[in-house]
């Protein structure tokens, strides 16, 4: 949809994908603009997270699942034999939908990445503080950086998880339903720090929540049965869906 | 980058190859075992090893019948069976359906410590303290005979049967008891009719693993069965001195010389003795895996 | 009988049994304990036997346990730890593993004896390391292993799957999220493995009969391709085979009772350990 103007990051050409016999996505395609907050959105059991799986290939780890199609990020074809799924999943983070902050103190958690990835000892402490601040958490955790990750609140977790995705300097953020499990005070934090990070980052999120999609994203894509039924900026799609079957699930016929 | 992925592989089959060293071991215990003991029908038959009824390995000529040997462990075993079994299915019922759960806290770890302690201190205790009680008790000439094998080995079963059998009777779905209660049904009488039946298959699996044990089982029967290799009488034999598959390898490897004739006549004693409980616990497996129980103690 | 009666026997019956194991179990342990007691002290845990094994202490053969612990455990704990790791990591539970699991499971099946045949005609004669600590440490390694690896895999799977879909979702590989990662979580429940299979290895008799344990031995064993004296052999001969067994009682005794201690401490240190790890994972 390069008439909307912007440059496009994420390529999908195609996709099919099977687990074992049952298939589970059906052709879909879709181009993703750079610096914006795309929502995908369908009853469960859709596809849509399955989809967003597809982005950074975790869906390598489930067993039995085999994919067909393309998805080019930087015009390169992430399921080419050559690409490094390492490399891909660096430059694509992940958010989960349960808060899944590692066993470990608040400092190590997002100091964990860096580490792996060899940065070098003095320059991670910045790269702590900058993602803290980046997911609007320096404030809260600042004085007790030493103490477990497991003793923050749902919310907070989240917002850990989020700066520790940041800290490994990702282009692209996935986030699969990462409110789902959160009250509605935290929720408003993340959406906000959504808004936020789409300057420097381009988001794909998750979301089973209408009004959510509705609130942060710029573009939605709506998917039905494994299918993309309609791709299309935010406010076109809620306000005026091409497809019925978009219309019944915005306006909370089905689903 | 490419680098990396042929590290990533390389650490992959170290692991595997470690793995797989648990199945050359049980190969080469089978290669080994079975070289030696093959070795001893070099010399003599098959037939008469397998239904030979005598063991006398140093008279002339020696004479290597298994029979003696094998009815001995097979006595001691169903003896041992005969009490861990109901004694072991009880306390796995009172464990999992009637006790506290402060009770159950206090018995599970008790029944690890009874798995923990060595074979050799059960030996010995059942030779000071069990044999002089039976011969007193008796009054036989002597207290070392098959049943303080099968007293000592049954509690030394026990571990294993009371832990499958606390988990199978635990799987047994909670709607099913309620559906007996709700009848009217005694708990008692749901413990008999309902839980009972369906987890009979997963109590055979530990039935199972604990003859596996107690055949395999060597310095207690050792140290309290008296060692004395003719076949025992089915059941008085029970209360006379009897030689076990494993007590007699135990008894004899020290002194043969290696390479001859006796030594490689326990070699087919042991191969006996590692089909038999290859057997047990192939069977034991597809029952655990079918009713997906833990490992057991 | 009515049902009701009919209940009330059945259960008397059942706390009757459970009443039975647990005193036999007590009546073991009392009697061992009340026994060695007399007998324990630190000279006798420190001083060689004397006057052939008549009098003096168990100094050698609680070394040799403690060497034949160590070397065992340093053998098993790596191969069991990596096969584990392979089994729950790295493997499709479809192919190889099936047949590792097997092996797994027949290997914990074993008699001990076997082992102890297949240590000798191994080890000793094939592989020529003589009746030696080598030897029955081997032998040993692999009579360990499948307990450590099942509790290792257990420790395992009890890692929740989202600590590693998170690092690898930041671009970890999958050696470095089951290095930093899964591992650190997983110790509490390997270690308790390890600990229970060092009670296992100081227990156990049969296996070194034929592959290296000795009688009696006037010094420590220098090497490992030496002999050695262990805490079951040593109440094994002593109490079956001594030159003089009525009158040696008293030695067996605070053998015995020193063996015991030491495997039931260090089942309860494993069971203390997984208590706190339990309620740890429940917070």
């Amino acid at each position: 949809m390069s008439e909307m103007g912007s440059v496009d990051d994420i390529k999908v050409e195609d996709l099919n994908l099977w687990y074992g016999e049952k298939q589970a996505l059906y052709n879909v395609s879709m181009k993703i603009p750079k610096n914006s907050v795309t929502a995908l959105i369908g009853p469960s059991g859709c596809g849509k997270s399955t989809f967003l799986r597809c982005i950074n290939r975790m869906n390598d780890l489930i067993k039995g699942c085999r994919i067909e199609g393309k998805i080019h990020i930087d015009n390169k074809n992430i399921y080419d034999r050559d690409v490094d799924v390492v490399e891909l999943r660096k430059n694509v983070g992940m958010v989960f939908q349960k808060p899944n902050p590692f066993p470990m103190s608040i400092y190590d958690n997002i100091a964990y990445g860096p580490k792996i990835h060899n940065v070098k000892k003095n320059e991670i402490a910045p790269i702590v503080e900058e993602a803290l601040k980046g997911a609007a958490l320096w404030k809260e955790v600042s004085d007790r950086m030493d103490t477990s990750a497991l003793d923050l609140s749902g919310g907070q977790q989240q917002r850990l998880c989020i700066a520790r995705t940041m800290a490994v300097k990702p282009e692209i953020i996935l986030f699969d339903e990462p409110c789902s499990a959160l009250d509605p005070i935290s929720t408003n934090k993340i959406e906000d720090l959504i808004l936020e990070l789409k300057k420097d980052y381009t988001i794909v999120i998750v979301t089973h929540n209408m009004q959510q999609a509705a609130r942060i994203s710029d573009y939605t894509a709506y998917f039905l049965l494994g299918e993309l039924i309609e791709f299309g900026e935010t406010k076109q799609i809620f306000e005026n869906p091409q497809e019925k079957s978009t219309e019944d699930y915005i306006t909370g016929r089905f689903g | 980058m490419v680098h990396r992925r042929y590290k990533e592989k390389g650490i992959e089959t170290v692991f595997f190859v470690t793995a797989a060293i648990t199945v050359l071991a049980l190969l080469f215990i089978c290669l080994f075992l079975f070289r030696d003991g093959y070795l001893l029908f070099e010399t003599s038959s098959f037939i008469d090893f397998i239904t030979g009824d005598a063991w006398y390995p140093t008279s002339t000529p020696a004479r290597f019948g298994l029979l003696p040997l094998l009815f001995g462990s097979l006595l001691v075993t169903a003896g041992a069976i005969f009490i861990s079994v109901p004694l072991g299915v009880a306390a796995a019922i009172y464990i999992s359906e009637l006790s506290s759960p402060r009770v159950s806290d206090f018995l599970k770890p008790f029944i690890e410590i009874l798995a923990g302690i060595p074979s050799v201190v059960y030996g010995f205790f059942g030779l000071v303290v069990l044999v002089p009680l039976i011969k007193e008790l008796l009054g036989l000439p002597t207290g070392q005979t098959a049943l303080a094998g099968s007293i000592m080995l049954s509690m030394m079963a026990l571990p294993t049967i009371i832990s499958i059998s606390e988990d199978a009777i635990s799987a047994v779905p909670l709607s099913l008891k309620e559906g007996s209660l709700a009848l009217g049904g005694t708990q008692w009488q749901t413990i008999y009719k309902v839980v009972l039946p369906a987890a009979l298959s997963g109590i055979s699996a530990a039935v199972i693993l604990g003859i596996g044990r107690a055949i395999g089982e060597t310095m207690t029967v050792l140290m309290v069965t008296g060692n004395t290799a003719v076949i025992p009488g089915f059941p008085e034999g029970i209360l006379d001195p009897v030689r076990t598959m494993t007590a007699t390898i135990a008894l004899e490897m020290g002194e043969v010389p290696q390479g001859s004739e006796h030594y490689h006549a326990l070699f087919a004693v042991g191969s006996v003795l590692f089909i038999t409980t290859f057997i047990i616990n192939l069977i034991a497996d597809k029952i655990k895996k079918k009713y997906k129980l833990k490992e057991g103690l | 009988m009515d049902a009701k009666t009919t209940e009330k026997f059945a259960f008397l019956t059942l706390k009757a049994s459970i009443l039975l194991v647990v005193s036999f179990v007590a009546i073991l342990l009392a009697y061992i304990i009340i026994q060695g007691y007399e007998v324990l002290s630190i000279d006798f845990l420190t001083s060689m036997p004397k006057n052939r094994m008549t009098e003096g202490g168990i100094y050698p053969a609680l070394m040799g346990t403690a060497y034949l612990v160590g070397l065992s455990i340093a053998i098993a704990v790596p191969l069991g730890v990596f096969s584990a790791i392979y089994l729950n990591e790295y493997a499709t539970p479809t192919k190889s593993t099936w047949v590792i699991e097997m092996a797994i499971n027949n290997l914990a099946g074993t008699p001990s004896v076997v082992f102890g045949l297949f240590g000798l005609a191994l080890f000793v004669k094939f592989f020529d390391f003589g009746p030696s600590l080598l030897a029955a440490s081997l032998t040993l390694a692999l009579l360990i292993l499948p307990v450590v690896i099942r509790a290792s895999k257990e420790a395992l799977i009890t890692v929740p799957l989202e600590y590693r879909e998170a690092s690898l979702a930041l671009g970890v590989t999958k050696w470095k999220t089951t290095r930093h990662i899964v591992l650190p979580a997983a110790v509490p429940g390997i270690v308790t493995g390890i600990i229970l299979s060092i009670g296992r290895v100081a227990g156990e008799t049969a296996p070194i009969l034929f592959t290296g344990a000795a009688y009696f031995l006037p010094r420590l064993p220098d090497s490992v391709f030496s002999q050695f004296m262990a805490l079951p052999y040593h109440l094994f001969v002593m109490a079956t085979s001594g030159t003089n067994i009525a009158q040696t009682r008293p030695i067996q005794y605070g053998t015995a009772l020193v063996l015991l201690m030491l495997v039931l401490a260090v089942n309860c240190l494993a069971i203390v350990i997984r208590k706190h790890y339990r309620n740890k994972l429940k917070r």
